[in-house]
């Protein structure tokens, strides 16, 4: 039987005249022995969740929906019943340690009060039971005489586990507990709720925002956004697979789990709570549909023991390619099998960069799939149509392409203008005027000038950098969902190449559309890529998440490519580097141990 | 709180003890003419009493008010060690009796008033806290306010109105009736509270709504703390958590303040004595003054000053053992 | 000449229109926020200043002359009966009015604003004028204040005079030291440091950043110091050491109280009544107004701009 059981919990606040909804229809259960984690930003309706768990939500609340411990509706119970419940069978421990403890009392009166109140220990022995306690967390038991103000924020937070665990409860629920804390204490404290939970079986809800945190502990995670669940399942599979776009925003902005990515978050801001039509996540997705502004999605399982809350199942794929082959004819009368028989998906939202040497027909791929280039087997679909019409970058919200080299890529002889123009005059989309407005906006976006002198230059006279911006703008006109990025930094220098990739991926993360990311320069590519496909020899050898193709390569072309990296001369990279990231990539990556109890 | 506080603190109250002692002295030295040509029975100060220039001159001479100003300095602060406050020149016996007479008298009311608005005003702040969204409460707060603002002697005429003259319930005057037997210890007490009770009442009224305030304001920012929903979330019930956790700390400044009050009320004093002519130490400096018995008005203030200041040094000690945060 | 002088104000005199103009739009931007008590509190005022004003007219006779039999009860002639001496009460209440007004702001005024300059002097120029203040300010808040009182003022003499000096020195400390305060955290902006740069004198700082800040304040404290000098003001008449030619309230107490058979007689009824009622009425008035008006000027003090 489940140990805590939550259906359909719905919890408003009443202030000053207005609602505010802050948890909006959560149901979830745990069974014994386990720990959940549940991950969210503040104002998701996190600590709600744990105070309505305690029933502690005071009288400006208005809550709704079950809560059962063991069986037992706790709503049912009376006011000295739930008393009786609290801390001896659920406890809690919050953060902001020096606030969460009376200022006044000692600290070993505090942990022993509760004992004292639930007549756990008889009278004699609670100055004994406290010390075995602070021995179990770690502190020295002469603080059992001291006050809160003399200890050290991570004693504290001991401190609070001591006092959680005084009548040996059956469920600890822990709230931020590592907010405040530095990153050794972090550890600390982590590696003492593992032991804890390994050696004595405790079953823990973990709440914070600290993803890296909770993966390193829980066994399942739920996501929580807007007071709603929008995705739950085992650590590892979330962590390595995110199946919302939510989570999976989360996940790239969390430096610990994407080493290499340079950061970014999603755009927008958290909804304030105020309800809303429709799904809470609508306005910051990158794969809005019309159902989604109206009806918020219900959560349904996925497989796996997963579950998502969706109205399109969770991230969609975009692009799917399947058996792609095509074969250049050489001079003598040779054939080249530039791809021979690829497969690959992209999906909404995602950067996915296609690394390969020079030769191994990653350009070739690019122009397959963007529809320049029929292949000779194989199909490509694009959003239920097919791209070998060409078609799809005759329409807006279809896929475009950026090319190698800014020099062909846009006539010498266009203006600017023109050039930018050029999509939208080939396709008669607006008139004069609103065509000029849109090259302007356009322009803007890739922070290039867009006065009337600037438009009116030549290509010719700008520099490489400018016109591969000016291309990148022209691409940008037609709003793609798709956009195919074929080594357009390789002809550039460094600096340029950096403005230009950080201007690209500003773009990709506003705009939320997909990105191919081609480039032979694999640390480039980390810096922006979500998922990596490499590419030997006109076959795709392996594919996966950026950090882990990067940190542990399956295969051996790959290991030789991640090897092929030069140091800087007084570093070896190759390994020193190696071993620091192992670890972390280890601990966030691999599944939790979760120790059975009968 | 540390040794520099402390420090700062001790320097302070010298420093102004000095500076009554010193109004105490220069002030009626400062006035034209002396004790000796005002020494008359009469509220208005009419100069009727005559004395040949022999008997002036000696009485110069023994109260030392022919010696040099800094000399005569010198010998009030020695005497003031010694605790020799001098003669009260209108009733000729030392001011120390006169004082010792009269000064338990302001004790026993200050103290039962203090007690009493402490006592009413915690009790009072504590229901309007855990009651704070209703209208009573508003009620509650509008009325003591306004009724805090009505100075304490006006009020003591008001219900020495109502409840003396109208109503007869209580006596007039003094503080105990004149001329009594008493039977036992129970009666003769019984009388005094009988006589003390109107001012007691009128002194604690003026400092209620401070304590009430004080109280109030801060249990309502003690109960958002968070600790106090870690006591909650212990299942500890609504008894324990309002007492041993929020009270507890709650309390810390109205502590202090009571240590305050008593010196505020050592002023109220005089006021309220003279309303109820109560015999205490008030009602003594007023007729003192009145008098320009400068031997008594210094003694008497002297006393006023040194209670206040004892009383705030005994605040700050008591405060220390109860909040661990102060400590050194 | 023509085009410089049409729809074209100089400098200076927008300075003071503008100056005046804002004040009353302040004025009935924060009267309109009131609350009911700080109504009725507003109400009380006007009553009690328009008694002072219209004394003559209102009574009919001078305060100070024996109009009647002593101890007449209320009714023919007398609204409110005679006192000891035959002197009419109502009349005494009137002008009374003046007096507890009188002395209330000329102490209020006096020790507020010059209060308020030494601390706000202290405060821009600190070092040791500023420690001098200070150190000044501490003692004096140190002292009992009230039984001093009652010691200088039956030293110094009683009158008028006399009396509002004594109160002046026991209320200066408290504008003084908020003053200060204010002025101080004034100073720590940057937009001082600016002005300074840009070549603004210290008087340009002090009238056009400090001042307006502080003002305010001040205003509320003023109000509050009037509260107290009239109170303290009827006390010391209470108690006899008041200027037996004021005729204020305090005094009319003092006679009332003094009369020997007073509690055993009916006299106290229209003879102690109308100056307790009188002062009452006044003090609980400035109570609310001081009340209201710190709570609306609050949350613009603490962010520390202007109004």
């Amino acid at each position: 039987m489940a140990l805590l059981a939550v259906n359909d919990l719905k919890c408003h606040y009443h202030m000053d005249g207005h609602t505010i909804l802050a948890v909006d229809g959560v149901s979830f259960s745990m069974e014994p022995g386990e720990i959940l984690g549940i991950v969210g930003e503040s104002g998701s309706g996190k600590t709600t969740i744990a105070l309505s768990i305690m029933r502690m939500l005071g009288h400006s609340a208005s809550v709704s929906g079950t809560v059962s411990f063991d069986g037992i509706d706790l709503s049912t119970l009376t006011v000295a019943d739930m008393n009786r419940l609290r801390w001896k069978e659920i406890a809690m421990v919050f953060q902001n340690s020096l606030e969460a403890l009376n200022p006044v009392m000692t600290i070993g009166d505090q942990v022993i009060e509760p004992m004292l109140r639930h007549s756990t220990v008889p009278q004699n022995e609670v100055r004994a039971r406290c010390a075995d306690l602070f021995l179990m967390v770690g502190l020295d038991v002469s603080w059992m005489d001291t006050y809160p103000h003399q200890l050290s924020g991570g004693m504290r937070q001991r401190a609070m586990l001591a006092m959680a665990l005084a009548c040996n409860p059956r469920l600890i629920v822990l709230d931020e507990v590592t907010s405040a804390l530095d990153a050794f204490t972090r550890k600390e404290i982590r590696e003492l709720l593992f032991t804890l939970q390994k050696t004595h079986g405790y079953s823990m809800v973990l709440i914070s925002h600290d993803i890296t945190f909770v993966s390193s502990l829980a066994s399942r995670l739920i996501v929580l956004y807007a007071g709603r669940i929008v995705e739950s399942g085992p650590t590892h599979e979330i962590i390595n697979d995110p199946r919302h776009p939510y989570t999976r925003g989360l996940i790239h902005a969390t430096p610990d789990i994407f080493l290499y990515k340079d950061l970014w978050g999603i755009p927008g801001d958290s909804p304030t709570g105020e309800g809303h039509t429709g799904c809470p996540f609508n306005l910051r997705c990158t794969q809005p549909i019309d159902i989604c502004r109206n009806t918020s999605p219900q959560l349904q399982p996925c497989g796996n023991g997963r579950e998502i809350a969706c109205h399109r199942g969770g991230i969609a794929t975009l692009l799917k390619a399947e058996g792609l082959r095509f074969r250049y004819s050489l001079p003598d009368k040779k054939t080249l099998q530039a791809v021979d028989g690829v497969g690959m998906e992209v999906h909404e939202g995602e950067v996915l960069a296609v690394v390969g040497q020079t030769g191994s027909g990653k350009s070739t791929l690019a122009h397959i799939l963007a529809g320049v280039l029929i292949p000779e087997s194989g199909n490509v679909m694009f959003m239920n149509g097919s791209v070998h019409g060409g078609n799809q970058g005759h329409h807006v919200r279809g896929v475009q392409i950026v090319f190698q080299d800014p020099f062909s890529s846009t006539s010498s002889r266009f203006t600017v203008l023109d050039a930018v123009k050029e999509p939208l005059d080939i396709n008669r989309i607006g008139d004069v005027e609103e065509r000029l407005h849109m090259v302007k906006e356009a322009l803007n976006l890739v922070r290039i000038p867009s006065t009337d002198k600037f438009l009116g230059k030549y290509c010719g006279e700008l520099s490489g950098g400018q016109r591969q911006r000016v291309a990148l703008a022209r691409a940008m006109i037609m709003k793609p969902k798709l956009l195919i990025a074929d080594e357009i930094t390789s002809a550039l220098d460094v600096s340029t190449a950096a403005n230009v990739l950080r201007l690209l991926k500003g773009l990709q993360n506003r705009r939320g559309f997909a990105m191919i990311y081609i480039s032979h320069d694999l640390s480039m590519t980390l810096k922006i890529a979500d998922r990596i496909a490499v590419m030997h020899a006109g076959k795709i050898v392996e594919t996966g998440n950026a950090h882990d193709v990067m940190l542990s390569p399956q295969n051996e072309y790959t290991q030789r490519l991640v090897g092929s990296r030069i140091g800087l001369c007084c570093h070896d990279h190759s390994h020193h580097e190696q071993e620091l990231v192992l670890e972390s990539h280890e601990r966030s990556t691999k599944k939790p141990e979760v120790v059975p109890i009968e | 709180m540390n040794k520099n506080t402390r420090n700062t603190l001790i320097f302070r109250f010298v420093i102004t003890l000095l500076v009554i002692l010193s109004i105490n002295f220069f002030l009626p030295r400062m006035m034209p003419g002396d004790p000796f040509s005002t020494t008359s029975s009469d509220v208005q100060g009419e100069d009727i009493v005559t004395m040949t220039e022999e008997q002036h001159q000696y009485f110069i001479s023994y109260y030392g008010m022919d010696l040099p100003l800094h000399e005569q300095f010198i010998r009030y602060l020695a005497n003031m060690a010694k605790g020799d406050f001098g003669q009260s020149i209108y009733y000729k016996i030392p001011v120390t009796s006169v004082i010792l007479i009269h000064l338990p008298w302001t004790i026993l009311i200050v103290f039962c008033a203090t007690a009493l608005s402490t006592v009413a005003g915690i009790l009072i702040g504590t229901i309007s806290a855990r009651n704070r969204k209703k209208i009573s409460d508003r009620f509650m707060m509008t009325g003591l306010i306004a009724f805090s603002e009505i100075p304490s002697f006006l009020l003591g005429i008001i219900l020495l109105l109502i409840f003396c003259v109208w109503l007869r319930i209580f006596p007039l005057a003094g503080a105990v009736t004149p001329f009594a037997h008493y039977n036992s210890v129970l009666d003769e007490a019984g009388d005094i509270a009988h006589h003390a009770f109107l001012p007691v009442l009128t002194l604690s009224l003026a400092q209620l709504t401070g304590v009430y305030l004080l109280t109030r304001n801060t249990l309502i920012t003690v109960s958002s703390k968070d600790y106090i929903r870690t006591a909650y979330a212990k299942g500890l019930g609504e008894k324990i958590v309002w007492t041993r956790h929020a009270l507890r700390n709650a309390l810390l400044p109205v502590v202090t303040r009571t240590g305050f009050m008593i010196g505020l009320m050592m002023g109220g004093a005089v006021l309220v004595e003279t309303v109820f002519s109560y015999p205490g130490i008030g009602l003594t400096l007023r007729s003192a003054v009145v008098n320009r018995d400068y031997a008594l008005i210094q003694g008497i203030l002297l006393i006023i000053a040194v209670s206040i200041l004892l009383c705030n040094l005994i605040v700050d000690q008591v405060y220390q053992r109860l909040d661990p945060r102060v400590a050194d | 000449m023509g085009l410089m002088l049409s729809g074209y104000l100089p400098i200076d005199r927008p300075a003071v229109s503008r100056f005046l103009r804002s004040v009353s739009d302040r004025t009935g931007n924060i009267l309109s926020r009131f609350s009911t008590e700080g109504r009725i509190g507003l109400c009380g005022i006007a009553l009690i200043l328009m008694v002072a004003l219209f004394a003559p007219v209102l009574s009919a006779y001078p305060p100070d002359q024996i109009s009647g039999n002593s101890l007449e009860p209320p009714g023919q002639g007398h609204l409110l009966g005679t006192d000891e001496l035959g002197m009419d009460i109502w009349s005494q209440i009137c002008y009374g009015a003046r007096m507890s007004l009188v002395i209330g702001l000329s102490v209020a005024l006096i020790a507020g604003i010059g209060g308020g300059i030494l601390g706000i002097l202290a405060g821009y120029l600190g070092g040791n004028a500023d420690q001098l203040l200070m150190r000044t300010v501490d003692i004096l808040m140190a002292l009992p204040s009230f039984p001093l009182l009652i010691v200088i003022s039956a030293f110094m003499g009683p009158s008028i005079v006399n009396v509002i000096l004594v109160l002046v020195l026991f209320s200066w400390a408290k504008p003084a030291r908020i003053a200060r305060s204010q002025t101080l955290a004034i100073k720590r902006n940057t937009y001082i440091i600016a002005a300074k740069n840009f070549g603004g004198t210290p008087y340009y700082i002090l009238s056009r950043h400090i001042l307006p800040e502080v003002l305010p304040i001040l205003f509320v404290l003023i109000l509050g110091i009037t509260s107290y000098a009239i109170i303290a003001e009827t006390g010391l008449a209470f108690l006899g050491l008041g200027d037996p030619t004021s005729k204020s309230w305090g005094m009319m107490l003092y006679y009332a109280t003094s009369f020997k058979s007073i509690y055993f007689t009916p006299f106290w009824q229209w003879w102690l009544i109308p100056p307790l009622v009188a002062l009452v009425t006044l003090v609980i008035s400035l109570a609310f107004i001081s009340r209201d008006l710190e709570q609306v000027l609050d949350p613009r003090l603490r962010r520390g701009g202007g109004l």
